[in-house]
């Protein structure tokens, strides 16, 4: 019981914290604010941290109709993703007090910024689709406010880009629940699923579109194409911080409802060997070649590495619809790197752009002489999402591929091997060059003008942390490995 | 023991790397010699490891960190990888006690550094590695690591040339992995030692291929070449040494695991290798000979003699058990070349550091009256050149063996022929003959540029015999040990190359070292002198009758036709513009998909109200029938109406009759008779009522 009330304020008391940001007119004092927000992130961590210490825990808080319960459950692959959104949001956070200096409505920033982190941490905690649905949506809704913060006019339409794009996603998960709330058991995540294949039989065809229709819903969250368009749009005008967390956490809260829809609500014998498997894996090989050559050709940076998240979300959709064991692990497994590279380059892309106003990819020649942590962070996370040894992303790689040659699934065994290979060719071709013309700009660069103009310890240490993370992951993988195997061997 | 060597040889040079780059950012000198102290520990630590395997202390076994990447990195030790991990610490040793001098007047020599030391580590840790993952890892490491070296002054060739090397370093990496998931999914291990076991029966001809490519690429073997005679001359001397001499070697290292530990005795396979080889040598060589840079030469030099190594490879798979005279031959001459271009290119160094230049014309003629420089350029170039007495000659002699013996036993009928038929082997074997042909030709042309000819200007001439002080004796002294090698070995090749080929066979999978080759022997000899005369001819007529131009001043002039250059004509177009193109205009097709449904919707079926607010003047009623009499009007003007058109505008009349007719009703509405009418209206009401009522 103790516990359960643990949970409850884990979740309870940023969003109230949060509100009471926005609402309290005291925090109009800047100093006021940051020590408000710092504190309100670290106690969140702090109870976070106990959530995710304690023993298998449940919360039942109340029901909505006949099955509809609100019900909190953090199992093992909830308390991996939990973890993750704590480190990177603390950190990316107090990344924010220094960037957040230039911009004008700080407290409408850090309020919402702090309901958020209380919404998605609920919707990791989540123990049945209900409560998971909820939380999805509130989190849209608090995120909105973070895309259009600077309220240009680019900004708003990013915005509501975003959400029109969520909402359509959101209703074709909605009507997926209707139709598991008569075909399924329970509601609550089941390991293995909760079909009720007696009830179902007969009806399989319509429920496989009612999967897939599932799977395109949380996939737009996801960046899975076709409805992969508000990434590239809402990424560039958000606030840096809050492009890092929409990239690292929030896409991830998709390709979470996947995981959970597939693995814990359907069961992945229901697809496997079906035509939705099929259209998934077409899908997200599209998405994969797709979001790299965008990248590629894109020149504006933060444009350029929303394509790349496009890209690299559905390496990890890509390896849960292998519906594999090691290709899980490695799906996973990206997931967790993916969040901690991506939170450092648009940090890192952030910090250029706060110190320099540069925005453009190719203006940011001589960088690396002016700002040199900030562009080795870039280069160590880069190096990490290409895949090069020893960094994290060639272990996820490395399971995905090990996993698709495994699968059995006829052209996909190598072809997505294959597809992976070429995006990390393009992935190296669109994030090497501000590296290598940030540190060598060439003799004839004029670097009298140079001067030092790296951030403040604020924007450094969190870079450091989450660059240090990127490749540290990937030298001493195997803890984290072992857990997700657990995960995976439950489910598979 | 045997572990902590083989630790230090991987990470003591990443340590001192960093320490080099804390030391530098306050002394400069301490920083250099520093490094080349590094340097020389670590030849020391690699000795000792080498005569602990002699010895035979140690043997076997794997040293191992479980975990680290996932499966961990395993190294091991056997002859091979001690006489190489060797070879690289001197070869590194020499380079950074001669970088000292060369670096003086560079600029950012702190990341140079940095950058130099952990390639050694990366290095000696794919000689030493266990199984493939680990040589992946440290190869990737070593790759980008060694791209700063060829980028590192920063000249806009420099940074072009860099590029070029780390596109082909990734997509050969990348191909490369693919290759080691293969096999991986097929034979279920990547420890180099149990690959032969794991994968007996299965088909890993695609794995392999994908892994040729990746070493292959970093090996420079034709088309994959391409960096070299870009990278090279723009590199700084001492870095070319070490990416020609021990970097290849690491790609050639790749390729023997594939041909020695996979695909054993396959004679599929060595047709292949021997094929690609035979190109490479031939293509390199003819390169080298049209090419008028110091560097580019002995850049091109180094792609044709990895050939002739290829070809030593692709023959003991074809050779099959009794392949004694290919494995040592090409193992020997690994380690050959990998000494002499230690020695060529730092003396391309000394060049450069004191001219800045390297091209023939330009350069022609200083090393006139420099006796040490012409005796350490000749050690260099008789030696491989293949001249007897020199230790070039011993390889080659094995090499050349290898492919004979091969003839023989097709045209005897004892082996069945694989894709080379006798008449096949015969075409190869000319190949060879006159690619060492080839070798004494380029050789002798920068020989008599540099040593023998007088430069075109005079004044500059006088300017460099004057020259005396053009080396510190520390470079000099490195060149000579480098230098007095080659003569050494080649005399007394019993004692030196034969126990050097004794160490080196295991790995290749030669158990007994075979009946004892006397290279001295007149059959021996006749090959290296056709060798040799052939080369002389080529120099006489190609050289000196067409590559220059006579006239009052002779000038060297590149004839090499500039649309066969494979990067600039083919791999930069298709892969930089073509492919790009045509792959955005689909991918950005699909980007748009959504928005621009929704972009259609908005503009049919979901389109925008294009209604005012309010209307200016009457109501809607007025406003719709006005605008259609109004529309009416028009078309009747067009047509009937054409000369007396009718000009009302009906919106605004209609709107105006409205207004009247609103203000007559409020004027009646308030009026008293308008009550008494309703009241009377109300009255007859009631009458009507009552009647009605009545008549029921």
């Amino acid at each position: 019981m103790n516990v359960s009330i643990i949970i409850l304020a884990t979740i309870f008391f940023p969003i109230f914290f949060g509100a009471a940001i926005l609402s309290v007119p005291e925090f109009r004092s800047r100093n006021h604010l940051l020590v408000a927000e710092g504190a309100g992130l670290v106690i969140t961590a702090v109870l976070a941290g106990c959530t995710l210490g304690s023993a298998e825990t449940e919360l039942f808080l109340f029901r909505l109709g006949d099955k509809l319960d609100i019900y909190f459950h953090p199992d093992s692959l909830g308390r991996i993703f939990a973890a993750v959104v704590t480190i990177v949001w603390v950190f990316a956070g107090f990344y924010s007090f220094e960037y957040m200096k230039h911009e004008r409505e700080e407290k409408r920033y850090f309020g919402f910024y702090l309901m958020a982190f209380g919404v998605v941490l609920a919707l990791s905690f989540a123990g049945n689709i209900v409560t998971y649905y909820l939380f999805y949506e509130l989190m849209t809704l608090f995120s909105v406010p973070l895309v259009l913060h600077s309220r240009t006019k680019e900004a708003v339409m990013g915005g509501l880009k975003y959400l029109f794009y969520s909402l359509c996603g959101a209703y074709m998960v909605l009507l997926g629940i209707y139709f598991l709330n008569k075909y399924a058991d329970t509601l609550n995540f089941t390991a293995g699923g909760a079909l009720n294949r007696e009830l179902a039989a007969g009806n399989e065809k319509t429920l496989l579109i009612i999967v897939f229709f599932m799977i395109l819903g949380f996939g737009v969250k996801a960046g899975m194409f076709p409805m992969h368009a508000w990434l590239p749009t809402a990424h560039p005008v958000a606030p840096a911080p809050a492009s890092a967390i929409l990239s690292g956490l929030i896409v991830k809260a998709g390709v979470l409802g996947i995981v959970r829809t597939v693995y814990f609500l359907f069961g992945e014998s229901f697809i496997r060997g079906t035509w939705v498997q099929t259209a998934w894996l077409t899908l997200t090989l599209i998405t994969i070649f797709m979001g790299s050559m965008l990248a590629y050709r894109e020149k504006v940076m933060k444009k350029r590495l929303a394509y790349s998240t496009v890209s690299q979300v559905s390496y990890i959709l890509f390896g849960l619809a292998l519906l594999e064991p090691s290709a899980m692990t490695g799906a996973l497994l990206h997931m967790v790197f993916h969040a901690f590279i991506k939170v450092t380059l648009f940090l890192s892309a952030g910090a250029i752009i706060y110190r320099t106003g540069r925005t453009n990819v190719d203006d940011m020649a001589g960088s690396g002489k002016e700002m040199p942590v900030t562009i080795w962070c870039y280069t160590f996370a880069s190096l990490a999402l290409i895949g090069i040894p020893p960094a994290s992303g060639f272990i996820s790689k490395w399971h995905l591929a090990v996993g698709a040659l495994q699968s059995g699934t006829g052209i996909f065994t190598w072809l997505g091997p294959a597809v992976l290979l070429i995006s990390a060719l393009l992935t190296a071709g669109y994030l090497l060059p501000v590296t290598v013309k940030g540190f060598l700009p060439g003799d004839d660069f004029d670097c009298g003008n140079l001067q030092k103009k790296e951030p403040n310890l604020w924007m450094v240490v969190p870079l450091i942390i989450f660059a240090a993370m990127s490749i540290l992951l990937g030298v001493f993988p195997n803890p984290l490995t072992e857990y997700i195997q657990t995960i995976v061997s439950a489910v598979l | 023991m045997v572990s902590y060597l083989v630790y230090g040889l991987v990470f003591w040079p990443m340590a001192g790397a960093f320490l080099s780059c804390v030391l530098g950012r306050r002394h400069k000198k301490y920083r250099d010699y520093f490094v080349g102290g590094a340097a020389v520990l670590e030849f020391g630590l690699a000795s000792a490891l080498l005569y602990q395997r002699i010895t035979g202390g140690m043997i076997g076994g794997i040293i191992g960190q479980p975990g680290i990447c996932g499966m961990g990195l395993s190294f091991t030790v056997d002859g091979f990888r001690a006489v190489y991990v060797c070879i690289a610490a001197f070869m590194w040793m020499g380079a950074s006690l001669f970088s000292i001098e060369y670096f003086a007047h560079y600029r950012n020599r702190n990341r140079y550094y940095l950058f130099w030391l952990v390639t050694l580590g990366a290095t000696e840790a794919v000689f030493l590695s266990a199984d493939l993952l680990t040589t992946f890892v440290f190869f990737e490491i070593m790759s980008f690591a060694s791209y700063v070296w060829v980028a590192q002054d920063e000249r806009q060739e420099s940074l072009r040339a860099a590029a070029t090397y780390l596109a082909v370093a990734v997509i050969g990496g990348l191909v490369m992995l693919m290759g080691l998931f293969l096999l991986y999914h097929q034979a279920g291990t990547l420890e180099i030692d149990k690959l032969r076991e794991a994968c007996r029966g299965k088909d890993v001809y695609a794995s392999a291929f994908c892994m040729l490519f990746g070493f292959g690429a970093k090996a420079g073997i034709f088309p994959l070449h391409i960096w070299l005679p870009k990278a090279h001359p723009v590199a700084p001397a001492p870095a070319s040494a070490l990416l020609s001499g021990i970097l290849t070697k690491t790609g050639i290292f790749g390729v023997l695991v594939i041909s020695c530990k996979i695909l054993l005795h396959d004679a599929l396979w060595g047709s292949l290798i021997l094929a690609l080889g035979v190109l490479t040598m031939v293509i390199g060589a003819v390169l080298a000979l049209f090419s008028i840079d110091f560097k580019r030469t002995l850049a091109c030099s180094s792609v044709s003699q990895i050939g002739f190594i290829l070809v030593g490879i692709g023959m003991q798979g074809l050779l099959g058990e009794e392949n004694a005279t290919a494995v040592r031959g090409s193992f020997l001459h690994m380690v050959n070349h990998s000494l002499f271009k230690l020695v060529l290119f730092m003396i391309a160094g000394v060049i450069y550091m004191n001219l800045h230049r390297l091209d023939l014309n330009e350069i022609r003629g200083f090393g006139r009256k420099k006796p040490l420089l012409a005796f350490l350029y000749l050690m260099g170039a008789l030696g491989i050149g293949g001249v007897p007495l020199w230790s070039g000659y011993i390889s080659k002699t094995l090499l050349h063996e290898s492919v004979v013996e091969y003839s023989r036993k097709l045209s005897e009928g004892i082996i069945t022929p694989v894709f080379f038929s006798a008449g096949g082997m015969k075409v190869v074997e000319w190949a060879f003959l006159i690619s060492g042909g080839l070798t004494v030709a380029y050789m002798t042309k920068l020989f008599a540029a540099v040593f023998v000819e007088k430069n075109n200007d005079a004044a500059l001439q006088e300017k460099y015999d004057a020259q005396k002080n053009y080396m510190s004796p520390l470079s000099a002294g490195v060149l000579l040990l480098g230098g007095l090698l080659f003569p050494v070995m080649g005399m007394l090749p019993g004692i030196t190359m034969n126990r050097l080929a004794d160490l080196g066979q295991g790995f290749m999978g030669l158990a007994k070292a075979g009946e004892r080759v006397s290279y001295f022997s007149p059959g021996n000899l006749k090959g290296g002198l056709i060798s040799i005369a052939i080369g002389v001819v080529l120099y006489l007529l190609a050289v000196r009758g067409w590559m220059m131009k006579r006239g009052g001043n002779s000038v060297y002039i590149d004839r090499w036709p500039k649309v066969l250059d494979l990067e600039e004509y083919l791999y930069r177009p298709v892969l930089l513009v073509m492919l790009p193109k045509v792959c955005c205009g689909v991918c950005g097709a699909l980007d748009m998909l959504v928005d621009a449904v929704v972009v259609l919707l908005r503009k049919t079926v979901y389109r925008d109200h294009t209604k005012m607010s309010e209307l200016k003047e009457g109501n809607w009623f007025t406003y719709i029938l006005g605008s259609a009499m109004n529309n009416i009007c028009g078309i009747m003007n067009c047509i009937f109406w054409k000369k007396h058109p009718n000009k009302i505008n009906y919106k605004h009349k209609l709107a105006l009759d409205y207004w009247g007719l609103r203000e007559t009703i409020y004027m009646i509405t308030r009026s008293l008779s308008y009550g008494l009418i309703l009241f009377s209206i109300g009255l007859c009401a009631t009458l009507i009522y009552l009647l009605v009522g009545a008549v029921k």
